[in-house]
Order: C-alpha cells, then sequence, then structure tokens
C-alpha cells in the first residue's frame, strides 16, 4: 500500500476512535500530515503506528500504550492539555491548535 | 553568560523541530541528538538518558543550565536562559 | 431496518469454557466464548484498528486483541481504558443443541 492510501486509511480508523473520547484531529493540516506520514513510516519499520513524540522502551506493555491513538492510556493529561501530547487530535471544540500548551503529566 | 542548550529530539516530532527552531530564531547556540537517527547501538543509551532525565518517554526533553524541561514552551526556555535574565 | 435474523453457528459443547471459537453467522466475523458456563457472542474486529481478536488472551471476561493489546470485555464488549469504545455484542440462545446468534440489522 502506498504511503498516501495508508494514511488515509488512518485517518479513517483513528478518526472512529476518537470522536467517541471527544477529540478530532487538529485544524492544523500541515501538521496532521506530517504526523500521520511519520506514523506510516514507524507502522513499516516497528510494526504498528507507534507515536512520532514518544520513545518506545522494548517492554512491550509499555510500548503498546504509545500505539496511536494513546488518548485512552493518558486521558487526564491530555484532558488537562486539551490536545494530546503530538498535537495530531485536539478537543472537538478547538479552533485554534496553536494556543494550546505542551506540558507534561506531572504539571497537570 | 554563556547558556548550555542540549536537547533531545525525534526526527519524527513536530515540536522537537519547533524546539529546535526556536533557539535557531532566537540565535541561541545548542546541541541536540535526534534519538532515531542514531545508529542502532547508541539509541538505546540516548533514550534511557532523555527518560532518566524526564521521567518519561515525552519529547522534546530540553536541558537548559541543567534544568530540564519537556515539551515545546518558549516561555519556560526563556525562564531558565541567562542570556535572557532568566536562570537563577 | 431488518428484523431480527437468528443464524444457527457450532454445537453448544463445541465451545469449551474459559475459551473462544470464530465462527461466520452470515459471513460476519464472531467469536463465541464462554466463561464461567455462560456463552458470550463478539465481533471478531477490534475497536482500535479492525485486527481479528482471534489469537489474543482471554482471562476471565477479558480478551485482549492480539495486535496491540487493548482489552474489552466479553459480557459487554466494552474497552477497559475508555468505555466510550467498545466491540460489538451479540445476543444468542442455545436451540436444538447448537448457538444461534442473532446478526440483525447488521
Ligand atoms: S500523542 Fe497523539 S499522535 Fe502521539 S500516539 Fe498519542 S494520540 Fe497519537
Ligand atoms: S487493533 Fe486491536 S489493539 Fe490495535
Amino acid at each position: 500500500m502506498s504511503t498516501d492510501a495508508r494514511k488515509e486509511s488512518l485517518r479513517y480508523l483513528f478518526e472512529r476512535v476518537v470522536t467517541p473520547l471527544g477529540y478530532k484531529f487538529s485544524p492544523d493540516e500541515q501538521l496532521v500530515d506530517d504526523l500521520l506520514e511519520a506514523e506510516v513510516q514507524l507502522e513499516q519499520d516497528h510494526g504498528a503506528p507507534f507515536c512520532p513524540c514518544q520513545g518506545r522502551t522494548g517492554v512491550r506493555e509499555e510500548d503498546m500504550k504509545i500505539v496511536c491513538p494513546c488518548i485512552p492510556f493518558h486521558r487526564a493529561h491530555f484532558d488537562a492539555m486539551r490536545r494530546c501530547w503530538c498535537g495530531l487530535y485536539v478537543h472537538l471544540d478547538v479552533t485554534d491548535p496553536d494556543s494550546l500548551p505542551q506540558f507534561p503529566p506531572d504539571e497537570v | 553568560m554563556v547558556d548550555e542548550v542540549f536537547v533531545y529530539a525525534l526526527s519524527t516530532c513536530p515540536w522537537c523541530r519547533k524546539t529546535k527552531q526556536w533557539f535557531d530564531d532566537s540565535r541561541i547556540a545548542y546541541d541536540f541528538v535526534d534519538v532515531d537517527k542514531l545508529p542502532d547501538d547508541e539509541q538505546d543509551a540516548a533514550a534511557d538518558k532523555a527518560y532518566e532525565l524526564s521521567g518519561g518517554r515525552r519529547f522534546p526533553v530540553v536541558v537548559i543550565n541543567g534544568e530540564v524541561i519537556v515539551g515545546y514552551s518558549p516561555d519556560k526556555f526563556l525562564e531558565h536562559l541567562k542570556g535572557w535574565g532568566g536562570g537563577s | 431496518m431488518t428484523g431480527p435474523c437468528w443464524v444457527p453457528t457450532i454445537d453448544d459443547t463445541t465451545v469449551p469454557d474459559g475459551a473462544y471459537v470464530a465462527v461466520f453467522p452470515k459471513g460476519l466475523g464472531v467469536l463465541l466464548t464462554r466463561v464461567d458456563g455462560d456463552l458470550y457472542a463478539v465481533a471478531n474486529k477490534c475497536a482500535h484498528m479492525g485486527c481479528p481478536m482471534e489469537g489474543g488472551k482471554l482471562e476471565g471476561y477479558v480478551l485482549t486483541c492480539p495486535c496491540h493489546d487493548w482489552r474489552f470485555d466479553v459480557r459487554t464488549g466494552v474497552f477497559l481504558d475508555a468505555p466510550e469504545l467498545s466491540i460489538r455484542t451479540f445476543p444468542l440462545k442455545v436451540e436444538d443443541g447448537k448457538v444461534h446468534v442473532e446478526v440483525g440489522g447488521a
């Protein structure tokens, strides 16, 4: 499958996951495109669309919690930022994603 | 007054790129490593170092004069840059 | 809208306790499981990226997807880490020794 086709299918699959959780794809189309492209590459190289902004450890139990969309496993943190760590997803009511700060979970 | 800045980054992470861009635009010298671009045998050590400093696995991890900042956060960068009147 | 559509699948006795069997009523991927004597039917398709759930571990009522380890309760289909998400469940009944699955409105 071509990268573009896989990007489209990830978009379709993930939209169905994040909508019930109160998230949507960021209105920043360029950011979304870059991140999906990175995820397709990670999937090809490492077997799953891992988070482009979080590092794997090689411990399966930990690494499976950073397969996109990882929102269910970082809910309180992401809800506080109103975005996921990468900013691929934002809360449904967000129109200005650049205004959302990125801060670590211990500052929630 | 020379600030020591080091950025642990992933090549796949847009906020890591924005962080480097911010230091470039601010004309502040920094060193960095794209952990995922290192040769296989060096990746683990660099990643472990970033995880240890940050207490997590999120990138970027920015070390300014020994202080660790996790995430793209210009306000916090400024706070810790002595050359900008921040730091202690 | 189609009405209820009960489809006979396999013999009741062929679903062992603490395990599951994949069946395909009307071509639909369904896992029949039995836990503590009670039968359950869930979609053989993960809510994450659509992987077949077959091949995943069943521990108590918890079925873990083999792809990325998302965990679901076979009684309700609910995803343990976010109750807003779930896999589909199907009504079932045993008649004449066979498990019938209701796939109407599929
Ligand atoms: S932080 Fe965002 S992009 Fe990264 S895995 Fe989680 S949901 Fe996906
Ligand atoms: S497809 Fe089931 S956990 Fe990812």
